[in-house]
C-alpha cells in the first residue's frame, strides 16, 4: 500500500515536471520577442510620421541587432532547395542576428500544408506564394501588406516594372512580391528534330507547323513528342488560357465570378486537337501522361532526345539544364495572332499576418530580389528575375549559362507581343483544374464528344466560380 | 470504511493510468468530432471566420455534386467487391495454417506481413510500378501476347480492380481471427462427422462453417468500415485517376478538404459517411438472428 502511494506520487511528480518544464521551454523568448519587436515598430512608425528618415534608420539598426528567426517556406525541386539554403546561409552570414527555419517541399502537398498552418495560425515568416492561390490567402487576411516598408525604404522595389509588381496587390494590399516573371513558351529539343529531318520552329509557326513537327518526330521514334511538360494539356488552365485568349476571349472574368468567354467550341476545338494528337501517337494519351507525371521534368523524352517539344514556362531549360543544355526556346504556336502570351508573375514572397518579424521579413525579400550576390546563386532558377538592373547585371557580368540567355532573350521576344496580364487566379481555381482535367480527358478517352465536354466544362466551372466568388 | 477508502484509491489510480489515453481521446478524436459537427453546417474555408448556413453544405451533397455520387460509387463498388474476397480468402489461407505441418508459425507472420505494411505509402508506390506501364504485370503479361499498350493502371475499367486485389492481398488480420476461431471448434464434431461418413466439402459447411458465423460477421463488420474508409491506395497509387475512376470517398473529401479548402462542405461529406457506416451495421445487426449462430446462446 505505501510502496503503491510512493510509486503513484512519483509519477504525479514526473507528470508535471514534463509538463513544466515544456511550459517553460515554449514560453521564454518568442514572448520576449515579441514585445521589443512590436515596441520598436511602433515606435519606428512614430517617428517616421514625426521627424522623417534619420531616426527611423537609426530604430532599424537598432532593432536588426537583436538575434531573429525568420520561418521559410518553398516548392521546387532538389536544385532549389540547394542553392537557397546556399542563400539562406550567405544571408546570416551577411546579418549574423537574422537565422532561418526553413521548410522545403515539392510541389504536392506544400498548399495543402500552408492552408493547414494558415488555419492554426502558425503560418511560416515568408512564404513562397503562387499566382494560384495569392488571392485566396490575401481575401482571407492571411498575408500581410507590405506597402509600408516599401513607403519606408526596407523593401526596394524601384527597378520592378509596375505591371508585375501590381500583380502581387490583391485589393488595396501588396500582398506578395513577385520574385520572377516568366512567359509561356515551346521548349525544343533541336537534336531530336534533326534525327527526324524536320525544321526547328520560326518565330512565327502556327499550331498546324506544331502539329506537323511533332508528327514527323513522333512517327521517327514511335514515341509521343508534343509534350505538355509534366502535366498534360489539361493539368493547368493556364495553357487552356492562352489558347482563349489567342481567340480573342480570357479564362476568367476579370472579377472571378465566370468564365470569360462565350464560345464553347473555343473549348471544343482545343479539346478536339488533343485528342486527335493522342489518337496519332502525337502526344501521350492519359496514361503515358500520369507515367510523365512520376518520373518528373528532368526524365521526360524531351530532355533524353526523344520528344520534340514541350509547352512549359521558358525556365524550363534552365530547370533542367543539369541533364540536358541543348534545349532551345521557341515562340507559343501561333502567337503572333492575338495577344495570347502574357507576362506572368512566376512566383512571389508573401509574408504571413501572424509573422512577428514582417520588417526583417522586408529586408529579406528586398536583398533577395536586389542583390546581384544573392542573384548570382539563384542563377535564374526561379524564372527571369523581376529587377531590371539585376536582369543588366547578369547580362553584362558574361557568367551565364546558354539557358539563361536563351530565357532572357525570349522575354524580350514574346513581350512584343503579349498582351495584358490577366487577373489573379479567382479562389476555387483548384476545382476548376479539375474540372478542366477531367473534362479534357473524357475527350481523350473516347467517353464524350469535344462539344460535350466543353458544355460539361462550362455548367461545372460556372458552378464553382460562382459558388467561390460571387458577393461574399 | 476503509474498504471504500481503498477502493476509491484504487480508481483514482485507474484513471490516472487511464489517463494518457484519455487525454488523447478526447483532444485528438471527441472534441475534433464534434468541431466537426458545427463545421459541417458552416462555411468555413480554413482561413475564413466560419459562418453558419444551415443545411446548406447536406443539400448541396445530395442535390448539386455531380463529384460526390461518383465517388460514393467508386468507395460501394471497392468495398462490395472488397469485402467477400478478402474474407475469403482469409479463411481458405486461415484453413491451410490450421493444419499441422512443420514451420507454420513462419508462415503466420509472413502471411500478417502484408496487413501491417499493406497500407502504408511505401508499399502504395510499389504498387504502382508492379502495376504500371512499365512494371512487372504487363511485362508478364506480354510475355503471353497481351497487347502492351493495355495499361492496368490507366484504363477507368481496370484501374479499381487493382486497388481491389492490393485490399484484398492485405487479408491479415482477417485471417488471424479465422485462425483462432478455428482452434476453437470442438474436434469432437469432425470425429463424430467423419465417424457418420461425412465429406471434407460437407464437413466444411455443415460444421466449420455455422461454428464460424459469429467470426465471420465480427470481421464482416470490421472489414466493411475498413472497406469505406479507403484512402492511401486510391491517393498515392492512381490520385483517384483516370478520370475520377479510383476516387474513393475519403480521398474526394480530403480534397474537399485541402485542395479546395471547402472545409465545412468536407466536415459534412464525413458525417454523411458516418450515417451510411452506421445504416450498414444496422442492417448487418439486424439479419444476424437468422444466420449467425452462437454456440453458447438460447439460439434452439
Amino acid at each position: 500500500m505505501k510502496s503503491r502511494m510512493k510509486r503513484l506520487a512519483a509519477l504525479l511528480l514526473a507528470g508535471t515536471m514534463i509538463f513544466s518544464m515544456a511550459a517553460c521551454g515554449g514560453k521564454s523568448d518568442p514572448a520576449d520577442k515579441a514585445t521589443s519587436d512590436t515596441s520598436s515598430n511602433t515606435s519606428d512608425n512614430a517617428s517616421n510620421n514625426a521627424s522623417g528618415d534619420t531616426s527611423g534608420d537609426a530604430k532599424v539598426t537598432e532593432a536588426a541587432k537583436e538575434p531573429v528567426t525568420i520561418k521559410i517556406a518553398w516548392w521546387g525541386s532538389d536544385k532549389r532547395h540547394e542553392y537557397t539554403q546556399k542563400l539562406l546561409d550567405l544571408y546570416t552570414e551577411l546579418n549574423p542576428n537574422v537565422k532561418f527555419e526553413a521548410s522545403p517541399s515539392g510541389w504536392d502537398g506544400y498548399f495543402e500544408r500552408l492552408s493547414t498552418q494558415a488555419a492554426s495560425g502558425s503560418m511560416p515568416d515568408i512564404v513562397q506564394m503562387d499566382y494560384l492561390y495569392i488571392s485566396t490567402y490575401a481575401k482571407n487576411n492571411s498575408l500581410a501588406d507590405l506597402q509600408e516598408f516599401i513607403d519606408s525604404g526596407v523593401l526596394d522595389v524601384s527597378n520592378v516594372d509596375e505591371n508585375i509588381l501590381n500583380t502581387g496587390s490583391i485589393g488595396s494590399k501588396r500582398t506578395g512580391i513577385p520574385l520572377s516573371t516568366s512567359i509561356l513558351a515551346v521548349t525544343y529539343n533541336p537534336a531530336a528534330i534533326e534525327a527526324a529531318g524536320a525544321t526547328v520552329p520560326a518565330d512565327n509557326w502556327t499550331w498546324e507547323d506544331y502539329i506537323e513537327l511533332n508528327t514527323k518526330v513522333a512517327q521517327k521514334t514511335g514515341e509521343p513528342s508534343a509534350l505538355n511538360s509534366i502535366i498534360g494539356p489539361f493539368g493547368d488552365s493556364n495553357f487552356f488560357n492562352y489558347w482563349v485568349r489567342q481567340h480573342g476571349g480570357m479564362l476568367f472574368k476579370e472579377d472571378g465570378t465566370g468564365l470569360g468567354f462565350e464560345d464553347d467550341a473555343i473549348t471544343a476545338e482545343y479539346f478536339q486537337m488533343w485528342k486527335d494528337m493522342s489518337d496519332a501517337n502525337v502526344s501521350p494519351d492519359p496514361d503515358e501522361q500520369s507515367q510523365l507525371a512520376a518520373v518528373g521534368k528532368e526524365a521526360l523524352p524531351i530532355v533524353n532526345d526523344k520528344a520534340a517539344t514541350t509547352i512549359e514556362w521558358n525556365n524550363f531549360t534552365s530547370i533542367v539544364s543539369g541533364a540536358n543544355d541543348k534545349l532551345k526556346l521557341a515562340l507559343m504556336p501561333s502567337s503572333f495572332e492575338g495577344n495570347g502570351l502574357w507576362l506572368k508573375p512566376g512566383m512571389f514572397f508573401s509574408v504571413s499576418e501572424s509573422s512577428k518579424v514582417k520588417e526583417e521579413c522586408a529586408k529579406f525579400i528586398s536583398w533577395f530580389i536586389n542583390s546581384e550576390e544573392a542573384n548570382d546563386i539563384i542563377a535564374g532558377e526561379r524564372g527571369t528575375p523581376v529587377s531590371s538592373a539585376i536582369r543588366d547585371y547578369m547580362m553584362k557580368s558574361g557568367t551565364m549559362t546558354e539557358q539563361q540567355v536563351e530565357m532572357f532573350g525570349y522575354v524580350d521576344k514574346a513581350a512584343a507581343v503579349a498582351g495584358k496580364t490577366p487577373a489573379p487566379d479567382p479562389s476555387g481555381i483548384a476545382e476548376v483544374n479539375e474540372a478542366f482535367a477531367n473534362a479534357g480527358n473524357s475527350v481523350l478517352y473516347g467517353q464524350a464528344t469535344a462539344q460535350e465536354a466543353a458544355a460539361t466544362f462550362r455548367k461545372q466551372a460556372t458552378e464553382i466560380l460562382e459558388r467561390n466568388n460571387a458577393a461574399k | 470504511m476503509a474498504k471504500s477508502g481503498y477502493k476509491r484509491r484504487d480508481n483514482i489510480a485507474g484513471y490516472i493510468m487511464l489517463s494518457p489515453w484519455l487525454f488523447g481521446f478526447i483532444l485528438m478524436w471527441f472534441l475534433p468530432m464534434v468541431i466537426s459537427i458545427y463545421y459541417s453546417f458552416t462555411d468555413f474555408n480554413l482561413l475564413n471566420e466560419a459562418k453558419i448556413i444551415g443545411l446548406k453544405n447536406y443539400i448541396r451533397i445530395f442535390t448539386a455534386d455531380d463529384t460526390f455520387r461518383q465517388a460514393f460509387k467508386v468507395t460501394f463498388i471497392y468495398a462490395i467487391f472488397l469485402v467477400p474476397l478478402r474474407l475469403a480468402f482469409a479463411l481458405c489461407v486461415a484453413m491451410l495454417l490450421n493444419t499441422k505441418h512443420m514451420g507454420l508459425g513462419l508462415y503466420r507472420t509472413i502471411y500478417y506481413i502484408p496487413s501491417i505494411i499493406g497500407g502504408s505509402i511505401a508499399v502504395s508506390i510499389v504498387w504502382r510500378q508492379i502495376f504500371g506501364n512499365q512494371g512487372v504485370v504487363m511485362s508478364l503479361l506480354s510475355v503471353f501476347g497481351i497487347e502492351q499498350k493495355l495499361s492496368l493502371l490507366g484504363n477507368t475499367k481496370t484501374a479499381l480492380a487493382v486497388i481491389i486485389l492490393m485490399g484484398v492481398w492485405q487479408f491479415g488480420s482477417s485471417m488471424l481471427i479465422f485462425l483462432a476461431a478455428l482452434k476453437q471448434i470442438p474436434n469432437s464434431l469432425y470425429e463424430s462427422a467423419r465417424v457418420d461418413g461425412a465429406k471434407s466439402l460437407r464437413i466444411f459447411f455443415k460444421i466449420t462453417i455455422p461454428m464460424l458465423t459469429p467470426t465471420i460477421f465480427f470481421n464482416l463488420i470490421l472489414q466493411i468500415v475498413n472497406g469505406f474508409r479507403v484512402f492511401t491506395e486510391s491517393y498515392v497509387i492512381t490520385d483517384g485517376g483516370p478520370l475520377n475512376s479510383t476516387l474513393s470517398y475519403v480521398l474526394y473529401l480530403y480534397r474537399r478538404a485541402f485542395n479546395y479548402f471547402d472545409m465545412g462542405y468536407s466536415c459534412a461529406l464525413a458525417w454523411v459517411l458516418v450515417a451510411v457506416i452506421s445504416v450498414f451495421t444496422v442492417i448487418l445487426f439486424k439479419t444476424q438472428n437468422n444466420w449467425v449462430h452462437y454456440e453458447s446462446g438460447g439460439d434452439d
